[in-house]
This record gives structure tokens, C-alpha cells and sequence, in this order.
């Protein structure tokens, strides 16, 4: 699965820790999504579709092989 | 995140005060082959037929005598790891739950391949000693592995520094 957070993190100018904090989860949870290690939970999917405000298949989408 | 089913954060400092001494306690114990005089005490038991002597006394529900150095370091050793295994981060969430659950499948998958392993090449009073290390080798590998995923995933962050 792919994910545009890194872009969209650049978009709004915020850093990882600062994107943790307001979804309240660990620096880590953000940067191993980032790296494409990490698939979140529908949950967190939504609380950053919240945050970046653009629904969530814009933010991830499948790739092949998903 | 909520996670059920984990101790207090406080309880990983005290599991460590534990668990290092009662692992030395412990490898003491089984190198040397030692027993502390003091611990020489009547405990209350299940069900114990000495193998020792002949007289094979049966003792059911009742009490015998016996030293408690064994059991004094498994016991602390299991509440030791067990409350450094199952004790929350600091910060909790659903990456370090999954990063947990992972580890404690392949602790399990590990545990009893070496178990396999042992049961296929080791027998009679050496497989008494398989046994025993294998009590607890599922924590320590658990341990050893959700610690060195931890380290890993924050050893990821520095690479990943700040855009």
C-alpha cells in the first residue's frame, strides 16, 4: 500500500512529532508508515484524513500484489 | 490508544530490579549446584511421592521438607520478566501493540523449535536441564525480540530526520 503522508506533511509544514502528537500516536507509528513498513488501522486512517482533511483513499492507496 | 491487558508502566523498572538479580540467582543455582542452608523449610504440597528413598512416602495436601533455593529463582524470575515483558510503554499505541504481538509469535514459534530441536538430541538427565531452561526461554526471547524491534524502530527515526 502506498501512502502521499509524507507529501501532505510537507503540504501543512509540520514535522513527524508534531503530526504524532496530534493524532496521538508514537513518532515511530508515523515514520513506519511513511517508510511503507507499517499499515494503520482503519482508525488511524481516519483520524489523518481528519487532520489533512482529504478522505482517505486519497491519502493511501493499493498498490499491486495488495 | 487503549491496550487492555498490560501492566502499569512503573511495573517495567521493578520487573528489571527482579528479573537481573533472580537470573544470576538462578544460573548460581543450576552452575554450581548449591543450595542456601537457610531456605531449608516445611512448605505445603499438592501431591509429592519422594523418589529419593525407598520408603516412597505419599504425601497428598500435606507438608514436607524441602530447600526453596529453585523455586525462590524461578518464581522471582517469572514475576521479573513477566512484568518486564507485559508492562505498557511509556507511549502506547497500535504500532507498538502490533510490534508486541509479533514478537510474542515469534517467541512462541522460536520456543518450540528449539524445543524440537532439544527433544530430538538430548535424553535422559540432560533433557531434565532441556526442560528446565525451556520454562522460560518464551519470555526471554519475547523479551529479547520486542526490546530489539523497539530499539530498531526508534534507530529508524534518527536516519529519518526532520524534512
Amino acid at each position: 500500500m502506498k501512502n502521499s503522508l509524507k507529501v501532505e506533511r510537507a503540504i501543512k509544514n509540520i514535522t513527524q512529532e508534531e503530526l504524532a502528537r496530534e493524532i496521538g500516536v508514537t513518532r515511530q507509528a508515523i515514520n513506519s508508515i511513511e517508510l511503507g513498513k507499517y499499515v494503520p488501522s482503519t482508525v488511524l486512517a481516519l483520524k489523518l484524513s481528519e487532520f489533512f482533511g482529504k478522505p482517505v483513499n486519497e491519502l493511501f492507496s493499493l498498490e499491486e500484489g495488495d | 490508544m487503549k491496550t487492555k491487558l498490560l501492566l502499569p508502566n512503573q511495573f517495567k523498572k521493578v520487573g528489571w530490579i527482579i528479573l537481573i538479580p533472580s537470573t544470576l540467582l538462578g544460573l548460581y543455582v543450576i552452575i554450581s549446584d548449591n543450595t542456601f542452608d537457610f531456605l531449608n523449610v516445611r512448605v505445603f504440597t499438592i501431591y509429592n511421592k519422594s523418589f529419593l528413598f525407598d520408603s516412597s512416602e505419599t504425601v497428598r495436601f500435606g507438608f514436607i521438607g524441602h530447600n526453596l533455593t529453585n523455586t525462590v529463582a524461578g518464581v522471582l524470575f517469572i514475576v521479573g520478566a513477566m512484568f518486564v515483558a507485559f508492562s505498557r510503554e511509556k507511549s502506547e499505541d497500535e504500532f507498538i501493540a502490533k510490534i508486541r504481538l509479533e514478537s510474542l509469535l515469534w517467541a512462541t514459534y522460536i520456543n518450540y523449535a528449539i524445543l524440537l530441536f532439544c527433544f530430538l538430541f538430548f535424553y535422559e538427565y540432560e533433557f531434565l536441564y532441556v526442560m528446565i531452561f525451556n520454562m522460560f526461554t518464551i519470555l526471554i526471547i519475547f523479551i529479547i525480540r520486542f526490546y530489539y524491534m523497539l530499539h530498531r524502530a526508534k534507530k529508524s527515526l534518527s536516519h529519518e530526520k526532520q524534512s
